[in-house]
């Protein structure tokens, strides 16, 4: 007899009832239903849909426990005993396994037309005999439990109806669990954030169980000896203890078999289609042509293999042929490849030298300090990628243990690294020094030192001497202006300023025996009596101060400057007069015109007063420039024509003062011009930086420079041409004087010649990072002398 | 007015393309492209101008020659890669479908690939292919000794251990090993073939250990290209010399290790074992080699001989001799005319840049020499047997000794094969590595490896004493070190004195000859300089006795027409009388000379100085790009002269070391130093 065992796991209006089992084998036949009570015309289809969502939660456990049911009948009590009321009924109930829609459209119409009439569901899609019986005890059985419904307002705000409790019994799984969560079949990690878990049937939050950490998990596991038979319930976050049954099927799963024990999958085919003529036909159509005829598609493909061993490109019971692997590749008539810019072989590997031998000569091992060295360096850094060893016999060397590695970077290398073709220069290094004329040739120029001239107590900022050559005038820091005798060294005259001198220069006539100087923002002329005859002094006087007795203009908007008599005990000193400016800006430079009329003076920070030309036989003063681009740094007459050149700190303005009109600019390329000259000539200038160069413009060439140089260790503080010889000097604070041989040519095709012929050093020392501050050339002996900030001045010849 | 030219449009913007470019074009993979450069032998560029080439922008890029990827478009191997990816697919359908006819039928139609047109296109001529034989052979020797992991087949390993052996048995036929080399890293090998070095290195006979940090996808592309490579290059060396490729394998002693002795080199003509056992056939083989020797020999001097002639057409130096003399050593034989060949470099006319070329001809006694000499080195342990004790290291003794036309015996436990055993009374020498023996043959010399290695890169058998077993050696130099001038050359005469002759000795005399030269050429040119005086000193007839002013100042005129500066016409003056007045004063004192020169090295010094000074101003002169270079140039010869002093600060400390310690007492640190490193490696 045979048993079937069914399992109604869903009903509702919509969705079939699924037959989940069918057993033949089993003795006994009970259908086990799960009745879900329908409530009266007033529940709305939300209602039905919550409850189903409890069927599906509770179809899972009945899942496991069904299986269980099956092998012991202690299962089958449990079953009986579920939470949910079930009906079990010993009556023959077959249902097949529907795979037909429209069997299940029929089932759902059955279904509909029952729910018309009774208002609950059926356990089954066949109608039976059997069915309706049941249906019948479903009917009573719903009919009984309508009067215990009681409803609350639920989640959604509709009346829902509270199940009764269910009396838990001994055994049943699940009375004394959790409530039962009525998530659904949702993904639990959606819960992950929440405290709770879900909800139970009443709508209230599961809680998660507390969850130890690891440690507790840990202890747990090792406490519980069921450890290893419990799994996760996912749903409830609980370890559940698997049951014998449960376990069973597991190892037959992992065993690779069918799940069930007593599943056949060999059973005796059912034969919906015989394979005997039916009396009646499905259908009438006649048997189609394609039945009795070959196949064209199969001859094709024939044809097509036919043609191919006709063809010989299949060959049947072909036996491979080995051809040699190798062969002679190369012949006589090879061409060998044409040299081509864009292809580069690689480099060979580096020969071995003395230092990789197993057995080096000692020399060559490396100390520990070496050793250190190598070790901390970067690999990629390092110039040998090993340490040199020795051992002292062959037995004794070791495998090499980077070997495929450097092997492998040898690969990288072939295939990885970018080639390029460097060229390798071999030239001799002496090649590169240009060939100049032997210094020998060009003297005259100063080479040693001569005569040092102390006396200053301070920096001495700046120094002049007379164009007769005789006399030398210096002013320093240390407030003094000196006079001395350039042959003897002896000072001749000291005069004492209020203020530290910035510069001093002599008139460049000789019948004017007078130099300026500037202090703070004064301008003063001093006669230095005694060193010239009477009549020249007289005359020097008369040239200087007549200037007073010229009515001053007085339609000068703004006064400029105010000529000022000295004092009388100044006037006996010599001062001949003072030249007040109106800007209270230091003057830190002033520069005669060749004529000894006018000269200019310079206060860099005096803005558009910043340059002024004077006449001192007039005792008139002019602002040339209305504005001044940049921040002066010094002025220079041209010698011959009434040009003047103006450097600021990256270009040297040349105007032309006849014309007043800007002529050209010089650019430098330098950061900061120090100073400037003109060479005597007048077409070539060149012109000093704080950033160590020197540049030589050819005024007829280009506005940028001829040649820069660049040999100072420190700033150039001061350049200058000689009078009469082809010489110019640099002096800088490294504490050297350069000395130049600077040829100018009359044709103009040929390039000015500058060969360096001396470097004077060891005779300025450097005090407070400063070194020679001024120098000046003799006008007529090939001397240069110069003033550094060790208070001293020191001849060169 | 041109075109203008637009930017983007030539030069470096198309001339390279960059990795991702090529692989967008190519419509590869990455691992594609990857084992597609290795096989072509494709490198990546470094462009002039970055920027230019990469659109403005400085980022590191990899770039490549535009036409190396447009050939790779249609390499016939990159269809073969497609064609396997497409098989894959079929093949694991196939699979998945369980249909294991088809898979087997697709598995055996896959589509396989030949790397021989790759290989004839990157090395045209033979010459190329020997020339890059070096990464090759370093590679299969290397996975020769690999252990056959998951990554690497066995087939692979037997199949670099065959072509590296092949290998190994046409350097041995061939006598062209030169140089040997026992580095901490391997032995590096040099042979010479067909006129190219090639320089292989081999690792020390250990199981490798495969590193984790390697990627063998890379390596064993490589190999799959250098086993071609290297097949190919052995078959044309082997017909070359009229041997059958591929040898046979004798399966049995290649299972015993037998090592070299498992291949049968076979002539086309007739059989001759080269590992054969008998000793009369060792000595057919000898004689038979002598004989190609000779022949040999005789041609490359025949070839020799024609070089000379073209060369001495080149010289044109027009004398009659010449030209009679290439067409004797045309026609005459080289054994007895050679006394007439000789000499003919000694010319009186020749002009500088003649002498220059020269200076690179040699007669024909000295190639005569040379090619004896060389013979002489190939068959360097002819008369040498040897027999190599268990520890040393057999493969590579071996291989060295039989190259050098030597006769090995080798112990049983090594491998089979060996041709005599231990006591056989014929062997001369015995290599042992161990520091006492217990046992010992009377008419053999015991030798430690290393004498084997030294005798042949010094080109003559050594003495033996240093390298008796429990001495300790005498450094191993390296033979691939070529001293240069201001180079740091190890001073090992010490360990070799006696009768040997050391190539160190060869070298100096070379030095001390080009040192020789160097006067030579020093000498040369005052003559030249004086020469030159003479022209112009020429014009004025005896200066210093013309007192006249006029005369001077014509004389200083006369010169600076020349063009000679002021300074130099001093010198000249000044020499002109030093010179008068040593020939007044010839008779003074040898006192006063003595003076004279320590005024003179006075000067000496000051000039030195000035010239010093004038080569400072002149520095000054230099613009600043020749002065960056200069600074360059300055530092490298710096940083050479550094090391060079480390090594000589270094060797005079050892010195004074070793004379405040007795030596037996440092020896024996060593032993035990050494000891100690052994047991820790066991």
């Amino acid at each position: 007899m045979q048993k079937t065992k069914t399992k109604i796991l869903r009903v509702s209006k919509k969705i079939s009832p699924k037959i989940k089992k069918i057993d033949e084998n089993t003795s006994e036949e009970d259908i086990i239903t799960r009745k879900i009570k329908k409530n009266d015309e007033n529940t709305s289809d939300e209602d039905i849909i919550a409850n189903l969502k409890i069927d599906m939660l509770s179809e899972e456990e009945e899942n496991f426990s069904d299986l269980d049911s099956q092998s012991t009948k202690s299962a089958d009590k449990e079953e009986n005993d579920d939470s949910i009321e079930q009906h079990s009924e010993n009556e023959k109930f077959v249902l097949d396994d529907i795979t037909d829609n429209e069997e299940e459209n029929e089932n759902f119409n059955n279904e509909t037309s029952e729910v018309g009439e009774s208002n609950d569901y059926i356990a089954g899609d066949s109608l039976d005999e059997n069915d309706l019986e049941s249906n019948e005890d479903n009917k009573t059985l719903s009919e009984s439990e309508e009067t215990e419904t009681h409803y609350v307002v639920g989640a959604n705000g509709r009346p829902r109806k509270i199940l009764p409790e269910i009396e838990p019994v001994y055994d049943s799984d699940s009375s004394t669990e959790n409530p039962i969560n009525s998530v659904g079949n949702i993904p639990m990690e959606w819960y992950d954030d929440y405290p709770h878990i879900g909800y139970d049937i009443d709508g209230k939050k599961i809680m998660k169980p507390a969850k130890g950490d690891e440690l507790d998990k840990f202890l747990e596991n090792m406490e519980d000896p069921d450890s290893w038979m419990s799994a996760k319930d996912n749903l409830l976050q609980q370890n559940v203890k698997l049951t014998d049954e449960e376990l069973e099927i597991i190892r037959r799963i992992q065993m690779g078999s069918f799940p069930e024990k007593d599943f056949d999958p060999y059973e005796p085919t059912v034969e919906w289609f015989t394979s005997k003529p039916e009396v009646m036909p499905l259908n009438a159509t006649p048997e189609p042509k394609r039945r009795f005829i070959p196949s064209k598609w199969e001859a094709k493909r024939i044809m097509k293999i036919v043609r191919a061993i006709r063809q010989g490109r299949i060959v049947l019971g072909k036996t491979q042929v080995q051809k040699p692997r190798f062969y002679n590749l190369w012949n006589e008539n090879d061409q060998p490849r044409e040299e081509h810019p864009m292809h580069i072989p690689a480099p060979k590997m580096k020969l071995p030298g003395h230092d990789e031998s197993y057995n080096p000569p000692a020399e060559y091992l490396l100390t520990d300090k070496e050793k250190e060295e190598w070790e901390q360096m970067d690999p990629d850094d390092r110039e040998k990628n090993y340490i040199p060893q020795k051992y002292s016999c062959l037995r004794n060397v070791p495998a090499y243990n980077r070997f495929i590695q450097e092997r492998f970077n040898r690969c990288l290398d072939l295939y990885l690294a970018p080639r390029v073709r460097k060229n390798k220069l071999n030239i001799d290094p002496e090649s590169l020094i240009p060939k100049l004329p032997n210094p020998k040739d060009l003297q005259p120029f100063p080479t040693s030192l001569t005569l040092s001239y102390d006396g200053h107590t301070g920096r001495v900022r700046c120094i002049s001497i007379d164009p007769t050559g005789l006399w030398l005038v210096s002013g320093s820091d240390d407030k003094t202006i000196r006079l001395w005798e350039i042959i003897t060294g002896r000072c001749v005259k000291t005069w004492e300023i209020e203020d530290i001198v910035y510069s001093i220069a002599w008139c460049p006539i000789r019948e004017v025996c007078a130099f300026i100087f500037s202090c703070s923002n004064k301008v003063g002329v001093i006669l230095p009596t005694g060193i010239c005859d009477d009549e020249v002094a007289l005359s020097t006087s008369q040239y200087v101060t007549s200037g007073f007795n010229i009515t001053q203009r007085k339609d000068e908007k703004v006064k400029l400057v105010e000529w000022m008599k000295p004092t009388d005990e100044q006037n006996k000193n010599g001062i001949l007069l003072f030249i007040h400016h109106a800007h209270n800006k230091t003057i830190k430079q002033i520069a005669w015109h060749r004529k000894g009329d006018y000269f200019s003076s310079i206060s860099p920070d005096a803005g558009n007063q910043g340059i002024l030309i004077h006449q001192l036989s007039k005792h008139q003063s002019q602002q040339p420039f209305r504005k001044t681009r940049g921040i002066v740094q010094c002025v220079k007459f041209h010698p011959i024509k009434p040009l003047f050149f103006v450097a600021t700190q990256r270009y040297v303005r040349v105007y032309n003062l006849m014309k007043q009109e800007l002529t050209r600019t010089l650019q430098s390329g330098v950061k900061w011009i120090s100073s400037l000259d003109v060479h005597p000539m007048g077409d070539n200038v060149i012109v000093g930086s704080y950033d160590k160069k020197l540049c030589w413009f050819d005024l007829d060439l280009s506005p940028r420079p001829y040649r820069t140089l660049c040999y100072h260790t420190k700033a150039i503080r001061n350049v200058v041409y000689h009078k009469r010889l082809p010489l110019f000097a640099s002096c800088s604070d490294d504490g050297s004087i350069q000395i130049f041989h600077g040829m100018v040519y009359n044709d103009l095709l040929q390039n000015p010649l500058i060969v360096p012929v001396k470097i004077l050093k060891a005779g300025h020392q450097i005090v407070d990072s400063l070194g020679v501050l001024n120098c000046e050339f003799h006008p007529i002996q090939p001397w240069i002398i110069s003033s550094g900030a060790d208070h001293t001045i020191k001849l060169w010849t | 007015m041109g075109k203008l030219k637009q930017k983007g449009k030539a030069g470096a913007a198309i001339n390279y393309i960059n990795r991702s470019q090529a692989l967008k074009k190519l419509q590869i993979s990455l691992a594609d492209f990857r084992r597609l450069c290795i096989l072509k032998g494709i490198y990546p560029r470094e462009p002039k101008n970055k920027k230019k080439a990469n659109k403005g922008s400085t980022a590191p890029t990899t770039f490549y020659f535009i036409k190396d990827v447009q050939y790779l478009a249609h390499e016939p191997v990159l269809q073969k890669f497609r064609e396997h990816k497409i098989f894959l697919r079929k093949l694991n359908k196939a699979i998945g479908k369980r249909e294991f006819s088809i898979a087997k039928n697709l598995e055996q139609n896959k589509p396989i690939y030949t790397l021989d047109h790759i290989l004839k296109e990157r090395y045209p001529t033979f010459t190329d292919a020997l020339r890059d034989l070096d990464d090759a052979l370093c590679m299969l020797f290397l996975f020769s000794t690999f252990p056959a992991t998951d990554k690497i087949k066995t087939e692979i390993v037997t199949n670099c251990q065959r072509l590296c052996v092949e290998f190994q048995h046409y350097v041995i036929h061939t006598r062209s090993l030169r140089k040997v080399f026992l580095s901490i890293k391997g032995i590096y090998y040099q042979a010479e073939i067909k006129g190219q070095t090639i320089t292989w290195l081999v690792p020390y006979q250990f199981s490798q250990q495969v590193p984790d940090d390697v990627d063998f996808r890379v390596m064993l592309t490589f190999l799959e290209f250098y086993q071609t490579h290297l097949g190919f290059v052995n078959f044309k060396l082997y017909t070359d010399v009229n041997l059958v490729y591929p040898p046979k394998l004798d399966s049995s002693k290649d299972e015993g290790a037998a090592g070299l002795g498992a291949l049968i080199i076979e002539t086309t003509n007739n059989l001759v074992g080269l590992s054969s056992i008998s000793h009369d056939s060792e000595i057919i083989k000898v004689e038979s080699n002598n004989t190609d020797r000779k022949a040999e020999s005789e041609k490359r001097l025949k070839t020799l001989s024609k070089k000379l002639a073209t060369i001495k057409e080149q010289v044109e130096s027009t004398s009659e001799i010449q030209p009679s003399i290439a067409e004797k050593s045309e026609t005459t034989n080289y054994d007895d005319s050679a006394e007439i060949m000789d000499e003919f470099t000694e010319q009186n006319n020749i002009s500088q840049d003649q002498k220059h070329i020269l200076s690179k001809i040699y007669t024909y006694r000295d190639i005569q020499t040379a090619s004896v000499a060389l013979t002489e080195f190939e068959n360097l342990f002819s008369n040498c047997i040897f027999y190599l004790s268990r520890e040393v290291p057999r493969y590579s003794l071996e291989f060295t000794i039989r190259a050098f036309g030597g006769q090995v015996g080798w112990d049983e436990t090594c491998g089979i094969g060996s041709p005599f055993n231990e006591s056989d009374d014929r062997i001369t020498h015995h290599i042992v590595d161990r520091p006492t023996l217990s046992h010992k043959f009377l008419p053999r010399i015991y030798v430690q490896p290393q004498w084997v290695y030294d005798c042949l890169n010094i080109r003559k058998l050594l003495k033996t004493d240093p390298y008796q077993p429990g001495k300790t050696l005498p450094p191993h130099l390296s033979p691939f070190v070529e001293h240069k001038e201001g180079d740091y050359v190890p001073d090992v005469k010490n360990e070799f004195e006696g009768d040997m002759e050391r190539v160190e000795v060869s070298n100096e005399q070379e030095e001390e000859e080009s040192s020789n030269e160097e006067n030579d050429s020093d000498d040369d040119k005052p003559e030249i300089r004086s020469s030159h005086d003479k022209t112009i000193v020429n014009l004025p007839i005896k200066v210093n006795e013309s007192d006249n002013e006029d005369m001077i100042h014509q004389m200083e005129l006369e010169a600076e027409a020349t063009g000679i500066s002021f300074s130099k016409y001093q010198e000249q003056q000044d020499r002109l009388a030093k010179r008068q007045k040593t020939q007044s004063t010839n008779n003074t004192k040898a006192q006063q000379s003595s003076i004279q020169t320590v005024v003179t090295g006075k000067k000496r010094a000051a000039k030195e100085i000035e010239e010093k000074e004038v080569k400072e101003l002149a520095k000054i002169m230099m613009t600043k790009k020749q002065k960056t270079l200069y600074n360059k140039i300055q530092y490298g010869k710096k940083k050479q002269q550094e090391k060079v002093e480390n090594l000589q600060r270094k060797k005079r400390e050892i010195i004074s070391q070793q004379k405040k310690r007795p030596t037996s007492n440092n020896d024996d640190d060593n032993n035990n130093s050494n000891k100690k490193k052994t047991k820790h490696r066991k």
